[in-house]
């Protein structure tokens, strides 16, 4: 556990500026990101202010929340945008985390036998956290990725 | 040589695959819908995919989906259980087309064996009778009343296409013959997507019996003996047994030789089943084969001993058969039964909902396959079967008074099921005496069978 202490220190000392940074930048009302089997969430409060979620970045095994947050504002913005088909996965070129998606654009395809199955986005917003890579096996309904929404001035 | 597995089915069927693949040591996906996230063969599965929605057909019964999911999981094999995809030769062709080895027959087997009405010719041409009925497809009505005038009423107009006990309808007049037709017609271009419909003479008080059979690439074809799947209700089995009732001794084996001799100079390969009905004089008559593993081949397994699903998966994969027929010992009497979802009091009315409690059956020579668990919820999607009791006796009374007992332990609650009726049927003399035949339930009646049952304790 102390090599996991370590880790998590030298985590947030990397990470946590960059990830506040890029909150500001994006709007978004959070970021996740998975680095070395650790997940680090940075959420920006309701009222505002930008801060790494207490008491602690959530850390787990294999990428997963040990302990699901309870929703918040942030969460109730955020969509799964999930496959239609199962199949193996192509990201549209602006699904990066940061990336802008229209309602109704086309976010991503999956091939299924030489057939490109299209995903489309059922919402606006900002690609807050990727799921999959392009070429990834996918099932029917995975999530690919999250969409945050943000007020329509902000897109 | 299969290393990985995709069955591509649900419910128990999916999870005897899974037993079968890892006492095999084959890994195994297994793909499901939506609405079968929570099944047990899920749950126990060390690896499953999500293939589509609930709706089969854009699941369990969509050929991509499921090729697809047996690519994105690196499956070198699909399993496609019964139902389903199990007999389709395009789907065997579009798996072949990808690497992925089909755990039935081929394609062009299961295309030369498509078409009820050509396997009859086929089958007979190898020495098996057949029922009295139309020289292939009736095109038309007056085709359709010219053959039944020769045959002799009652007739029974089938679906080329269909399986399953779907698309018959029984005449017992030319009046009644022209006006089923165009219904029959519509049915089964329903049903199967090919309305063409074949006639036979409609026997009375006739015993289903069926010939498990197994045929290697070379050509070598077992039996595994017979199962006798007289009761039924609408055509569709409640009970199967082996040996039948229906056989003497001596008809028996000479029948069981000339089955599988006939089907593997007819070309067929792999697990399948000839049924067949026996009349009043004692006589088999072919009437379908089916190519896939059969919801009843565990009363077969329970007899010989044979792991027919890891057979399958072994014919599969190009093994030659690994026994002989001397090898294929029968013993004692096996019968199952096929505890469903529904109603009995109300015709059989399917049901859905949460299986609020669950006792399965044991002991001695008791086996019972079912995808149920306390809390599991029954979708309202699929076909109703929950379990599959299966009982071995020494003897067919020891049987009956070993299936009483387990039937007796076997508690479902949350939604109706058939056991009280079996309970029932096991104190039904024409049952008891082997004489039941396929008309039973017409004769007798669910309510009597019903009221025979045992009370259970207030």
């Amino acid at each position: 556990m102390a090599h996991d202490t370590e880790r998590l220190g030298d985590l947030l000392d990397s990470l946590v500026p960059v990830l506040v940074e890029r909150l500001h930048e994006t709007g978004l009302g959070e970021i996740e990101i998975e680095r070395d089997g650790a997940t680090v969430r940075v959420r920006a409060e309701d009222l505002g202010a930008f801060v790494a979620s207490a008491p602690a970045p959530t850390v787990a095994r294999g990428g997963v929340p040990a302990t699901p947050a309870a929703p918040t504002a942030a969460d109730e913005r955020r969509h799964p945008v999930r496959s239609t088909a199962v199949g193996f996965v192509k990201l549209a070129p602006d699904i990066h985390v940061g990336g802008k998606v229209a309602n109704g654009s086309l976010v991503a395809t999956v091939d299924v036998l030489g057939v490109a199955v299209e995903v489309r986005a059922d919402h606006s917003g900002i690609v807050a956290k990727l799921r999959c890579a392009s070429g990834d096996p996918v099932e029917y309904g995975q999530e690919l990725f999250l969409l945050e929404s943000v007020g329509e001035g902000k897109l | 040589m299969i290393k990985r597995v995709l069955i591509a089915n649900r419910g128990e069927i999916a999870l005897r695959i899974l037993r079968a693949c890892r006492q095999l040591g084959i890994e195994a996906v297994v793909a499901y819908s939506e609405a079968d996230r929570e099944s047990r063969a899920v749950l126990v599965a060390d690896e499953a995919i999500c293939i589509g929605p609930a709706d089969a057909k854009r699941s369990y019964l969509s050929a991509p989906a499921v090729i697809s999911a047996a690519l994105a999981t690196g499956c070198d094999a699909i399993h496609p259980g019964y139902g389903f995809l199990s007999e389709n030769a395009s789907f065997a062709e579009a798996a072949a087309a990808h690497g992925l080895t089909f755990i039935g027959p081929s394609a062009e087997v299961l295309e030369r064996f498509e078409s009820k009405a050509e396997v009859r010719a086929l089958l007979a041409k190898h020495g098996l009778p057949t029922i009295p009925g139309s020289d292939g497809v009736v095109p038309d009505e007056v085709a359709a009343a010219k053959a039944a005038a020769k045959i002799g009423y009652p007739v029974i107009l089938k679906a080329s296409a269909g399986g399953g006990g779907r698309g018959m309808r029984v005449a017992q007049s030319a009046d009644e013959l022209t006006q089923l037709f165009s219904l029959c017609t519509q049915e089964a271009q329903a049903a199967f997507g090919d309305g063409s419909l074949y006639l036979e003479k409609y026997l009375i008080d006739t015993h289903h019996v069926e010939v498990q059979v197994a045929v290697d690439k070379s050509g070598t074809a077992l039996h595994f003996g017979e199962r006798d799947c007289s009761v039924q209700r609408r055509h569709q089995k409640l009970v199967e047994e082996s040996p039948s009732t229906a056989l003497t001794p001596k008809v028996r084996e000479e029948f069981l030789t000339r089955v599988a001799k006939a089907v593997g100079a007819a070309g067929y390969r792999n697990l399948g089943t000839l049924e067949f009905l026996v009349g009043a004089d004692r006589k088999p008559y072919f009437i379908e084969i089916n190519c896939r593993i059969q919801v009843e081949h565990p009363v077969t397994e329970m007899v010989t001993g044979v792991d027919l699903v890891a057979l399958q998966i072994r014919l599969a994969a190009g093994e030659l058969m690994p026994m002989t027929q001397a090898e294929v010992e029968r013993r004692g009497h096996a019968i199952e039964f096929r505890l469903t979802a529904e109603d009995p009091v109300h015709e059989f009315r399917p049901q859905a909902g949460e299986i609020t409690t669950f006792r399965s059956p044991s002991g001695p020579w008791v086996r019972f396959d079912s995808h149920l668990y306390a809390g599991y919820e029954v979708p309202p999607y699929y076909d109703s079967l929950l379990a599959k009791l299966i009982v071995w006796g020494n003897t067919r009374e020891e049987a009956i008074a070993r299936s009483r007992a387990a039937l007796r332990e076997v508690e479902i609650g949350g939604v109706e099921t058939t056991r009280d009726f079996f309970l029932g049927l096991l104190e039904t003399p024409s049952f008891l005496n082997g004489t039941a035949t396929t008309g039973m339930l017409d004769a007798i009646g669910t309510a009597d069978i019903l009221a025979a049952a045992p009370k259970a304790r207030a």
